[in-house]
């Protein structure tokens, strides 16, 4: 692998690369040696390549990250332990149907947050599923006889259908439906982004406002295409179309770069439950200062790992390190050492002044020499 | 932004006004992100306050594997953005303060903000507007200055002189317990 990985210019060039390969083989298999290619289709297809070219080197840059490579390859020695096959099956799966397929932790955020954020995800994964698979040829919709349509899925015959037929109208009406559900999340989320001032103090133009905007552009002149064939008799359907592609286009090249591409990312939480609980929701290691219940070991050490191999050097004089402490003990550690009482210092004893009057507070005890008269002891003070 | 956070742990009488105001501040979602916490509660009720450092490398955003914390231009570090963080608690253990708090409900990390609305316009955060002693303050630089100095004059008083290889007996204790 490094040998390979040394014949290109970076990481990320070289995954690039194979992305492209894969995504160009797969469209002359799908089409069937470029027989079936829908070149009206044509500008989506070369954005496809742009957005899963973007895609690749976003998602290499932070895989490279320290912290993302510890817990990537925490969750692969996870994975491939033996023992514990059965239960971390069950703890990605569960995660994956709660967290990304619910988004249950969103709908506790608020019902409001909840049911917009899953129209827009679900209607912007099933929007971009339908596009890919039909600009690269993955999938298209063969007539076997006259009234009966046949899928064909990468040149492989499958499904017939009734061309009027509820399954069919479901195919043709995939991209309506899922604009629909866009269009519902994105009024609730423009809506929730004019009204709601809390959000206002971190909001910004570029990252939060400008994707909403433009999954807008692309949801409304999406459905103007319906509306034009379906109810206008086809007005303006060339000029729509081409407005349509421009904004899909930009959406697709953007997408990588912008707060969207959390969407790949996000899944990597699915992960969390298997590397880290054990039992979900209950600690195993104690802290090293009151003994309480905090973490459990192995995410303990992965956070060294990541400290470590980024020149943090979280390390007491005792030799112990500050992720060996509970939160709590570490707060109470940092005021102790600002106040002059490092651990082992013994208790705080009242603040002594030279007038006699002792204030409560944090002081030390004084050494005893200091009582000692000036000449009788060392001079050098 | 000129102005900066001071702290003196000594001064706070545990009132917690400073959470009850955290947990008014917009985007704060009514729970408090600060800490008003006993030294050793069986010795005395001396509380100190703490708050997050903002540091300037911050190991929270440095072990989050999601990049979800990120850092305003004026140097506040922010509660991870909802969006990306995964829940997995790692800067809870990373830093080294014990600052970032976890909502197991909602899945998601928050953190002191500094009231990143009020502290953009150099407008006191809530819990320094608040604090009826003066632990918390939001001051100038150059007066945060003039109050380390003056800290430090207080040795004389105290008595104290740095000694050689412990130039930390002469850090001062306390501060403001007597008027000048």
């Amino acid at each position: 692998m490094s040998q390979l990985e040394k014949s290109f210019y970076s990481k990320s060039s070289m995954y690039s690369f194979i992305v492209v390969v894969i995504l160009f083989m797969s469209m002359w298999i799908g089409t069937g040696q470029f027989s079936h290619m829908d070149w009206m289709l044509f500008g989506y297809m070369v954005s496809t390549f742009i957005f899963f070219i973007g895609m690749t080197v976003r998602l290499t840059s932070w895989i490279m990250r320290p912290a993302t490579h510890e817990v990537i390859k925490r969750s692969i020695q996870k994975m491939k332990s033996k023992n514990s096959q059965k239960r971390n099956g069950k703890a990605i799966f569960k995660t994956l149907i709660d967290n990304i397929l619910l988004q249950k932790y969103i709908f506790k955020r608020g019902v409001y947050r909840g049911i917009q954020h899953w129209l827009i995800a679900w209607g912007c994964i099933g929007s971009l599923a339908i596009t890919f698979g039909l600009t690269l040829g993955w999938m298209h919709f063969k007539l076997v006889d006259s009234s009966t349509y046949q899928m064909v899925v990468f040149n492989i015959p499958t499904i017939q259908m009734a061309a009027d037929g509820w399954l069919a109208q479901m195919f043709f009406e995939g991209l309506n439906i899922t604009a629909s559900m866009l269009l519902i999340g994105l009024a609730m989320a423009i809506i929730r982004r004019i009204r709601d001032k809390d959000l206002k103090v971190t909001q910004r133009a570029e990252f939060d406002l400008f994707p909403l905007y433009l999954l807008l552009a692309v949801t409304l002149t999406g459905l103007f295409l319906t509306v034009s064939y379906k109810l206008l008799g086809g007005w303006m359907h060339p000029q729509l179309a081409l407005i349509h592609q421009i904004t899909v286009v930009v959406f697709l090249v953007y997408f990588p770069f912008g707060k969207l591409v959390h969407l790949p990312m996000r899944p990597m939480a699915a992960s969390v439950p298997m590397n880290y609980q054990e039992t979900p929701g209950v600690d195993t290691r104690d802290c090293s200062g009151c003994g309480e219940l905090y973490s459990n070991d192995e995410q303990i050490e992965d956070v060294k790992a990541i400290l470590g191999a980024q020149a943090f050097d979280l390390k007491n004089d005792e030799g112990d390190w500050l992720a060996d402490y509970c939160p709590a003990c570490r707060r109470k550690l940092r005021v102790m050492s600002q106040l002059n009482l490092p651990k082992g210092a013994g208790k705080a004893a009242p603040v002594q002044t030279n007038n006699g009057i002792h204030m409560p507070g944090f002081g030390r005890k004084r050494s005893e020499d200091f009582y000692q008269p000036a000449h009788s002891g060392k001079e050098e003070l | 932004m000129r102005k900066v956070m001071y702290l003196e742990f000594e001064r706070c009488i545990g009132c917690r006004a400073c959470q009850a105001a955290c947990r008014e501040c917009g985007g704060h979602d009514a729970k408090e992100r600060n800490y008003v916490e006993y030294v050793d509660f069986f010795e005395n009720r001396q509380t100190y306050p703490m708050l997050c450092m903002q540091c300037k490398d911050p190991a929270c955003a440095r072990v989050c594997p999601a990049n979800a914390i990120q850092i305003t231009e004026e140097g506040v570090v922010l509660s991870a953005m909802e969006e990306k963080c995964i829940g997995c608690r790692n800067c809870t253990f990373g830093c080294p303060f014990g600052i970032p708090k976890f909502d197991f409900e909602e899945n998601k990390m928050y953190k002191c903000d500094m009231c990143y609305d009020r502290t953009q316009h150099e407008i006191a955060p809530m819990c320094a507007s608040v604090c009826p002693s003066d632990a918390i303050r939001f001051i100038d630089h150059d007066e945060m200055m003039d109050l380390r100095r003056r800290r430090t004059q207080m040795n004389l008083i105290e008595g104290k002189k740095p000694s050689e290889n412990n130039k930390w007996d002469y850090v001062p204790e306390f501060f403001g317990v007597y008027s000048d």
